[in-house]
């Protein structure tokens, strides 16, 4: 498996580490206290003592934005983790041991999908309440119908190979087939899938936010810093501009790793025709 | 039966339907929020307040000076203690063209005070013991007991005067339509997007109102509404955000009003849940003393507000400025609460602040407030919920340790703290906990003129309240009132204490 | 006949899917808490109130009976009324419907018209990484649609640059006012599908351009062009047509953030502020609605499979 080379793959590949560690270490890093209201004058621009500007409270934007970063991965990554668990398990039952599993999941999967995307998350956020549990839950809900089917797809599509034909043959349960013999098949299929998932996942989650329905104050996510914004854009744009400029570099940096990723496992050795 | 093919047309038809193309005196009010329900004696949120305004009327109005004023009635008179005589001015019409008579007034009172009406204003009134007409124009209104605030009462719009004829006919239903004798009409309404107003041929003021038409599209996300101010769409509306002098104020062909109500932000605080810190009153006191409301003014507001009290300032009684809350400095009033949840037990007490997620002042407040509370020890956590929760949780379950909202101070210092006798209210037993003291003093200051033994009762009530930390009063609710000075001209009390924004609507004029 | 075939077993499974939704709906809009009255009444409802509002609307019954009812009226063709306004929703959704199909036909287009060109090209010139194309499919998915309808909406009401926000007027009756209103928020919502199908466009591309019968066609020296046309367009169809489709029924589904931010009377936004005020009849119609538009294009989507390759429908599904 050969790791792409090019710019772009590189510059993403990048970019992504960067927003993870920022996320990670915020809190120990010394840009101030995201919580501290009155730290400066309410809405106060971009200045040396606040790279950021402030926030309508008086708070400083800068360490709030790291805050909102750390939360936007973690609670999207949580959830595509979920997803990712689920959603293989279920799709290799589906695709493999067919039957009754098969309509139930093919079903459910369905009715997921038919669900507009968008109200089915304001659904879950209302009967779970507002938090990041329930943003976890939404993005989950919101991306396993697409995960399952890809995966399910997979695996039919190797269920019949020669191998997984020897291993039944030899008695092998079928967990055991799936485990030992699906799995590594469909992996390829589904890390793909991951990163995708998680770029979708990240902007369900910060539409949520944005309609009121994500992260709790003074906690932020990007979503929430967004609409924290929103109603200042006229007089203090470095909010929206912030926090969506770097919401933006975080979702194009995980598809652009999503790209790299998925060429590396399946290879295009294609020649221009010019 | 629903003939679907002719609504499937009608849908086609949606293509080519005209909408209103604007008449020269058309004016175009963006209205913040649908209204939540049709029955004006029933509904109590403000989006319904607002246009319920436009179209019913009320006996009386109050001005900006807090005194009652004419409306349906042209003149009033307390003959004794708890006998009121009311004349019905004449010239006042529904918009179907009959005449408002004395059965209809004495009708509006029976449908309110119906306990199938369920209505929440008929506690206001005090108790009606009989109704009356006793002249061509006039009704006389008898109580069981002395009740003060029963004139100011009569000014809110949840008193309106329906057609009571229709209504006992069955050709009117007020949970479904809205047809009154004020200055306009409805003549179309697509829910959730806008309605279309026309003036009531009928109404009783002359050449009144002056703008013939009124569009009403429904813009609730604030940033849309200021670009529908700033390009024109809309001619005037209303912000409850303070920030809005920031937004606008660059803007020269745009004229903010600022309106001072009688209302302002409270906390309310369950006293009767079995496991919240709070049932403590010793701990509801610690909280009340901690809040820092000059901090929630000046971070939330931007300084442009004040500090208010149960008994809201602007009837300027100063009854409850001396409370334990409120004296001293900032660092006494720590000082004590500290010492309070010593002596309670729980220097720590971990609590949960609901806000409802669809005001975003409120969020902000609870975020001063966290950090205020802090500094006595408290350690919160904050809850944004949407409105229906919020309102289930605190109204209904009592699943709550406290929570944000806001009071209208209507108009007489003695209505709002009614509310704090959960007995009389209602809506709150779930949370606020019944003082007999406090109850019988409520209900002495509701019989007892304007005067000293009143303002006495008064600064009595506010110890009390104060010390039972129950319901805590923030700072003053101030809105907004924005419009295009080129497009309109605008007529905004100062103050207003009936939620009656528009109280001058007829006489707004359109200048394009 | 082979396209009938084809599709029949799909109308069985689209039922049992859209059953499948019903039921999801009906339940978590009784799971939610806070329930019409509430919002109705505000407050200072007494309990009294409360119940007898929930009585009037037959909020009090047993889940399954209430259930039981919402279908038998639905098969008579009542889908309920608002509890604000007490008037049938649907025809709340037939007046909407045009505007949100306005809406998702030319976000649509656009995306298409825009992307599948991009992508194509992408794919054909550079069969590997890196490019234009890649970066500018990139950066279209990876702006929320709020963020450029914020920043667009701030852009073009400080500037009077003709475009408006808000309002909206119909096609027919005064197609420039239309457009005025109605071109932003399609922008805004192009922008992802118009990604969405560039990325997929180039992948299928790519993929066809490996495939065996395209380099001996090289090796035979046809022109670039007769290749493209003859197999790579044909063959890259199938994925662009599903995304296309799934992108169709997001759009239809109510592209609600964009209708909120623009003030645009369609389905979406009604059904999210029916969502806001418990207003059940319009979510559980509106779900309904979406969820059978999508169902129904993705079987026309599988219906283009048939027609655009001939292989489909001989396999196992």
């Amino acid at each position: 498996m050969r790791l792409p080379r090019d710019p772009l793959s590189v510059l993403g590949a990048i970019c992504l580490a960067a927003l993870v560690l920022i996320g990670l270490l915020g809190p120990w890093l010394p840009l101030g206290d995201p919580t501290a209201i009155g730290a400066g004058p309410r809405l106060g621009w971009p200045s040396l003592d606040h790279p950021m500007g402030l926030d309508e409270l008086g708070r400083a934007f800068l360490p709030r934005v790291v805050d909102g970063i750390g939360a936007t991965f973690l609670l999207s990554g949580a959830a595509v983790l979920i997803t990712a668990v689920l959603g293989t398990i279920l799709g290799m039952a589906a695709g493999y041991l067919g039957g009754l599993a098969d309509d139930l999941v093919a079903r459910g999967a369905d009715v997921l999908f038919a669900f507009p995307a968008l109200l089915l998350g304001l659904l879950v956020a209302a009967v779970m309440g507002p938090g990041a549990v329930s943003a976890v839950a939404v993005i989950s809900a919101a991306t396993l119908p697409l995960f399952i089917r890809v995966v399910r797809s997979v695996t039919l599509g190797v269920a019949g190979r020669g191998f997984v034909v020897t291993a039944e043959v030899a008695g092998a349960s079928a967990w055991r087939v799936m485990l030992v013999h699906i799995l590594p098949n469909v992996l390829g299929a589904a890390v793909v899938q991951l990163t995708y998932a998680l770029s979708i996942g990240m902007i369900i989650e910060s539409a949520l936010s944005f309609l009121g329905l994500g992260v709790q104050p003074p906690d932020a996510s990007l979503g929430s810093l967004l609409r924290q914004g929103s109603p200042y854009l006229t007089i203090a744009p470095h909010m929206v501009i912030g926090a969506g400029l770097v919401l933006s570099l975080a979702i194009m940096s995980v598809n652009l790793v999503g790209d790299a990723i998925r060429d590396a496992l399946e290879p295009l050795r294609g020649r221009p025709l010019t | 039966m629903i003939h679907r093919t002719s609504l499937i047309a009608a849908a086609v038809a949606g293509f080519v339907a005209a909408p209103v193309l604007a008449a020269d005196d058309t004016m175009v009010w963006g209205k913040p929020a649908e209204i939540t329900g049709f029955d004006v004696h029933v509904v109590g949120t403000v989006a319904s307040w607002e246009m319920f305004q436009m179209v019913y009327e009320t006996l009386l109005t109050t001005d900006e000076d807090m005194a009652l004023q004419p409306g349906l009635a042209e003149s009033w008179e307390q003959v004794s203690p708890t006998e009121y005589r009311l004349t019905i001015r004449d010239g006042a019409a529904f918009s179907n063209g009959r005449a408002v008579t004395t059965d209809d007034v004495i009708g509006s009172f029976e449908r309110i005070t119906d306990p199938e009406t369920a209505s929440y204003w008929s506690r206001q009134f005090g108790d009606i013991a009989s109704l009356e007409a006793t002249g061509e124009r006039e009704v006389t209104v008898t109580l069981a007991r002395p009740h003060t605030a029963f004139l100011p009462a009569l000014a809110h719009i949840s008193a309106a005067v329906i057609p009571a004829q229709e209504w006992r006919a069955g050709e009117f239903d007020p949970a479904s339509q809205l047809m009154g004798s004020g200055p306009y009409m409805v003549v179309e309404h697509n829910q959730d997007e806008s309605w279309t107003l026309e003036a009531n041929p009928h109404y009783r003021g002359e050449d009144l109102p002056k703008a013939s038409r009124l569009e009403v599209p429904i813009i609730p996300d604030e940033s849309a509404r200021i670009a529908a101010l700033r390009d024109g769409r809309i001619d005037f509306t209303t912000f409850e955000n303070p920030d809005v002098s920031l937004l606008l104020g660059r803007d020269e062909t745009i004229a903010i009003d600022p309106i001072r109500t009688t209302n302002y932000y409270r906390v309310d605080v369950n006293a009767l849940g079995e496991e919240t810190p709070f049932a403590d009153e010793r701990v509801r006191r610690a909280m009340s003393l901690a809040t820092d409301r000059d901090a929630i003014n000046n971070a939330v507001f931007g300084g442009t507000t004040a500090v208010d009290y149960p008994v809201p300032r602007a009837f300027g009684t100063g009854a409850c400025e001396d409370s334990e809350s409120y004296a001293g400095t900032r660092e006494e009033r720590l000082e004590k609460a500290r010492a309070l949840l010593e002596e309670a037990g729980n220097t720590a007490p971990q609590v949960q602040l609901m806000a409802s997620s669809a005001n975003p002042t409120l969020g902000r407040i609870a975020q001063v407030m966290q950090q205020s509370l802090a500094e006595a020890g408290f350690e919160v956590e904050i809850e944004q919920v949407p409105t229906a929760e919020y309102l289930q949780r605190v109204f209904t379950d009592g699943d709550f340790d406290f929570s944000l909202s806001w009071l209208a101070g209507y108009t007489d210092p003695s209505m709002v703290i009614a509310w704090w006798n959960p007995q009389f209210a209602v809506w709150n037993t779930v949370f606020h906990e019944y003082d007999e003291d406090l109850a019988t003093a409520l209900e002495d200051v509701k019989q007892l003129p304007a005067g000293e033994e009143r303002q006495a009762k008064l600064k009595e009530i506010c110890g009390m309240m104060d010390r039972q930390a129950n319901i805590l009063a923030l700072t003053s609710k101030v809105d907004y009132l924005v419009s295009r000075t080129d497009k309109i001209e605008v007529i905004a009390d100062e103050v207003s204490g009936s939620s009656n924004t528009y109280r001058h609507i007829a006489e707004f004029e359109s200048l394009d | 006949m082979r396209l009938a075939l084809h599709l029949l077993p799909r109308v069985g499974t689209a039922i049992l899917t859209l059953f499948g939704v019903a039921v999801l709906v009906f339940l978590s809009l009784r799971l939610i808490p806070g329930g019409y009255a509430d919002i109705m009444l505000g407050p200072f409802a007494t309990p009294e109130s409360r119940a007898a509002v929930a009585a009037r609307y037959g909020l009090d019954q047993p889940v399954a009976v209430q259930f039981l009812r919402w279908l038998q009226a639905m098969a008579s063709g009542d889908f309920g009324i608002s509890m604000v306004t007490q008037r049938p929703v649907i025809d709340e959704f037939l007046r909407r419907a045009p505007v949100t199909l306005q809406l998702a036909s030319m976000a649509l287009g656009v995306a298409v018209v825009v992307g599948a060109p991009l992508g194509a090209a992408s794919g054909v010139r550079a069969a590997g990484r890196g490019g234009a194309g890649r970066l500018v499919g990139a950066l279209g998915a990876s702006v929320p649609d709020f963020v450029l309808g914020s920043i667009l909406i701030f852009v073009f009401s400080i500037n009077d640059l003709w475009f408006r926000v808000g309002g909206y007027t119909p096609f027919l009756e005064d197609p420039v006012a239309n457009l005025r209103t109605m071109t932003l928020p399609v922008l805004t919502l192009a922008v992802f599908g118009m990604a969405l199908i560039l990325r997929t466009t180039r992948e299928a591309t790519l993929r066809v351009m490996t495939e065996g019968h395209i380099t001996a066609a090289v090796a035979r020296g046809d022109a670039p062009r007769d290749i493209v046309r003859a197999h790579v367009l044909r063959n890259a169809a199938i994925p662009v047509v599903t995304v296309a489709a799934t992108y169709f029924g997001f759009l239809m589904g109510g592209a609600v953030v964009v209708e909120v931010l623009y003030s645009i009377p369609g389905v979406g936004l009604f059904i999210f502020n029916g969502l806001m005020n418990r207003d059940y009849a319009i979510v559980q119609t509106g779900v309904l609605l979406a969820a059978v538009v999508f169902v129904a294009v993705n079987m026309l989507a599988d219906a283009a499979y048939a027609v655009i390759d001939p292989r489909v429908g001989t396999r196992r599904a």
